[in-house]
């Protein structure tokens, strides 16, 4: 049986590096996700990945336990993030991968997706990402962290320090900017209001 | 538009309590409006859902790299302060027997010899007391220490190098004697480089001979494969030859 981030937390701060390293094989690629949905590039949400492990590490002797040690990766990696698009002093950009061809998205989509599909797919997910890129910071991290991580309103509001009702404010009003965003570039939904 | 989008957002993402979720299933049978807005809620987060990420190459590790060696502690930490107080007391002691030596050169040769003449000297001890010192006894010493140095250096050389200190070599002897070694410096110098030509060349025509007969071997199979290929062309060309007169004849 696995064990859980808890025991392998304990086993790090003994100086087991084996179980930290079985952390950050589990949360790499979530963390990795989170980093490039906030700041839109891939070597440097990379960079923010790495960075987030390294800083977890040095920090391990003062996590408490009081959150969940993916709520603490969590919290490392939007600070870093933060960081990034302040330094950066630019919006984050929806980059779209560079040489993406058919074969890439047939491994992206399941057996019976048809070539008409998984490009329908991948334009929708350019569409997306770009809309994305327009939200304001704390919409798209509530939106992100809701949406892609299944945070719940409480663990959102305690990640970004702020009440439960602005994180539920945040996101209504970030579902219906990219709702009006999306019909703009022409994706088309059930309703197009 | 009512003004619900909390239980609305709450609604859509499943987060309402059942009292409240069951209350709110009430007003969207009666609210129109938030019923439109419901799906299109559920609609953009579809379409939402399509977004990931491209596939990185991650596998990082935290690994535990060699710790620098940490130089090794010294017993006596002298700080900056200390250190130069100590080179000042260094330099005054030494500024002191400097002061006190005495060197000249006369017939007797090279004679160094302390300004410690005296026969006797007070000191006034740290304890407050007096003591004599036999500086004349001190001084011979160092006066034989001396010339049993200046007696090993000159024995320390072989016959060809005398003693640049030693009176019977006049200016003119020990220029010549200069002269005379950088002569034979200089004729060893060129035996040497004359011998490293001499195995550069031998090596060069070797070599030039193994390329030379590699290329000749190379001719000859270029030559021979042409005349193979030279023959079957004519052997083929007689044939056409053959076969179209025995055409013409029939």
């Amino acid at each position: 049986m696995p064990s859980t981030d808890e025991e392998l937390v304990a086993r790090s701060m003994g100086g087991d590096l084996d179980s930290f390293n079985q952390l950050v094989l589990r949360w790499e690629r979530p963390i990795y996700a989170l980093a490039y949905r906030v700041i839109g590039r891939e070597e440097d949400a990379r960079d923010v990945t790495q960075e987030t492990f390294l800083r977890a590490f040095r920090a391990l002797k003062g996590f408490k336990g009081q959150a969940k040690f993916s709520s603490w990766l969590y919290r490392i990696t939007l600070n870093l993030c933060r960081d990034w698009i302040r330094r950066e002093k630019r919006t984050p950009v929806a980059q779209a991968p560079e040489g993406v061809d058919i074969i890439e998205l047939a491994g992206e989509g399941t057996p019976t997706d048809t070539i008409e599909a998984l490009v329908a797919r991948h334009e929708l997910g350019r569409a997306v990402g770009k809309a994305m890129s327009m939200l304001p910071e704390e919409q798209r991290t509530a939106i992100i962290l809701k949406e892609y991580h299944g945070l719940t309103f409480q663990e959102i509001a305690d990640l970004l320090d702020c009440p439960l009702s602005t994180v539920k404010t945040r996101l209504y009003q970030g579902l219906t900017v990219l709702r009006k965003q999306l019909r703009d570039a022409g994706v088309e939904g059930h309703f197009g209001k | 538009m009512c003004d619900r989008q909390e239980q609305l957002i709450g609604f859509v993402y499943g987060e309402l309590d059942p009292s409240e979720s069951h209350a709110f299933e009430q007003h969207l049978f009666a609210c129109a409006e938030c019923r439109v807005e419901l799906e299109a809620l559920r609609t953009t987060r579809a379409q939402i859902a399509a977004w990931t990420p491209p596939e990185p190459h991650l596998d990082f590790q935290i690994v535990r790299g060699p710790v620098p060696a940490r130089p090794a502690a010294s017993r006596f930490r002298v700080s900056p302060a200390w250190g130069l107080a100590a080179a000042a007391a260094l330099v005054m002691a030494l500024g002191a027997a400097i002061a006190n030596l005495e060197i000249h050169v006369g017939s007797d040769g090279l004679v160094v010899r302390t300004g410690w003449n005296r026969t006797a000297a007070v000191e006034t001890a740290a304890n407050g007391g007096a003591q004599l010192v036999d500086w004349k006894q001190q001084s011979q010493q160092l006066d034989q220490r001396l010339r049993a140095i200046e007696q090993a250096l000159g024995g320390n050389h072989a016959g060809s190098v005398q003693n640049a200190s030693a009176s019977d070599m006049t200016d003119e002897q020990v220029l010549q004697r200069v002269r005379e070694m950088l002569a034979q410096s200089e004729t060893k110098q060129q035996r040497i480089l004359a011998a490293r030509l001499g195995d550069i060349t031998r090596e060069y025509d070797a070599q030039r001979r193994l390329d030379l007969m590699a290329i000749d071997q190379g001719m000859t199979r270029l030559q021979n494969t042409s005349g193979a290929e030279v023959r079957q062309y004519r052997d083929f060309m007689q044939r056409m030859v053959r076969a179209a007169a025995y055409q013409q004849t029939k």
